[in-house]
């Protein structure tokens, strides 16, 4: 995050707290692509990402007085945001989340792959596989549960470092790490099976 | 090293993060396992997909949303500050008005039998609340709005604590 960027949300954060005209449009200018994004990449459904937006932009407007400033403003509304996602999921059954466990890779006891490995990395480089390739991810981590899902869009969809990742979620960095890793090592499997039924169909 | 740990040192091996030692390690299970090879190659290749998508991403937001967004936002921002206001306001009326009216039913005699019950008990254990309300007692009416500060929230307590409904004085 930039030095810019930190003293961009400083004036924000002061200007919402005096209720400066023009605080309100500069907070949506800066944020509300932002949070309908997330919003979207979590809750996947457009009514209820505007919802969440609005729910979002109301607490950060009513909070701004009491915000304490210990972490970045930016991180703050991140973990706003993501909060509000995620009691609105609660409100409802997702039933189609898998197992990630049926997803990671399966060694012997002697820490050998257990079963042969296909290397397709040549072939996704060779072929125009690529849109079709990122429908398939967008699928797969929409099937994730939220747990998972949530810790991939901040830091791979996103961008945010797995510091910023913990400060948002609440979590250490190497919680953060160890779930995005086993939602990389998902992907990869979801991936190879996808390609290799390709091959055999 | 095996192929075990390999794959769970990945994560730190794509990004460059990890100890050089260990690094030369894992080259060096790589250059010997065939699998690890592919495993490795095909999770890069993952990660880098995953990379591409992320560039795809626009910041979007539908026209129509961001337009009921801002005006939704907006007109909250706006009324939410002015709300509260209001409302604090009205409540401290209402109350100011309430304690002045049971001072000057107080002052005229005119109290109702519970409410001068439980001011009789509270002033019993209160010198404060005692001595003011014996001052007042047949002054007929006191100066509007002086009821001091030290005795107002007293008022208010004894106010709630009467049952809900009872009017305070008589008609």
């Amino acid at each position: 995050m930039s030095a810019e960027r930190w003293k961009d949300d400083e004036a924000l954060l002061e200007s919402l707290r005096k209720g400066a005209p023009g605080a309100v449009d500069e907070l949506l200018r800066l944020y509300q692509g932002k949070i309908f994004n997330l919003a979207m990449s979590i809750l996947k459904n457009e009514s209820d990402a505007e919802e969440a937006a609005q729910d979002v932009f109301m607490t950060v407007i009513r909070k701004a007085d009491t915000f304490q400033g210990n972490s970045a403003f930016y991180s703050w509304i991140y973990r706003i945001c993501v909060n509000t996602c995620l009691m609105r999921l609660r409100g409802k059954r997702r039933n189609e989340t898998v197992s990630i466990e049926e997803f990671m890779p399966v060694f012997t006891d002697e820490g050998m792959h257990a079963s042969p490995m296909d290397d397709w990395s040549k072939e996704v480089e060779r072929n125009a596989l690529n849109e079709e390739l990122g429908r398939m991810i967008r699928k797969y981590t929409e099937e994730l549960s939220d747990k998972y899902r949530v810790v991939f869009v901040l830091s791979d969809v996103e961008g945010l470092s797995n510091e910023e990742t913990a400060k948002i979620l609440g979590l250490t960095v190497p919680a953060i790490k160890s779930r995005l890793h086993r939602a990389r090592l998902y992907l990869r499997e979801q991936l190879s099976r996808y390609l290799l039924e390709g091959k055999a169909g | 090293m095996n192929c075990k740990e390999l794959a769970y040192m990945l994560a730190d091996y794509c990004d460059g993060s990890m100890d050089p030692r260990l690094r030369e390690e894992l080259d060096d299970h790589l250059s010997r396992c065939e699998p690890c090879m592919a495993f490795t190659k095909t999770f890069r290749t993952t990660c880098a997909e995953t990379r591409k998508l992320r560039e795809d991403i626009e910041y979007t937001i539908p026209p129509e949303v961001c337009e009921r967004l801002q005006a939704f936002v907006r007109a909250a921002a706006l009324k939410y500050p002015e709300k509260v206001r209001e409302y604090r306001d009205q409540v401290e009326r209402d109350r100011r008005e309430k304690v002045a009216g049971l001072v000057g039913a107080a002052a005229a005699g005119k109290l109702s039998p519970a409410t001068e019950l439980v001011i009789e008990s509270h002033c019993a254990a209160c010198p404060g609340c005692r001595d003011y309300f014996d001052a007042l007692r047949g002054t007929g009416a006191p100066k509007a709005g002086d009821t001091p500060e030290g005795i107002r929230p007293h008022v208010i307590a004894l106010m709630q604590s009467l049952p809900p409904g009872e009017e305070f004085f008589l008609a």
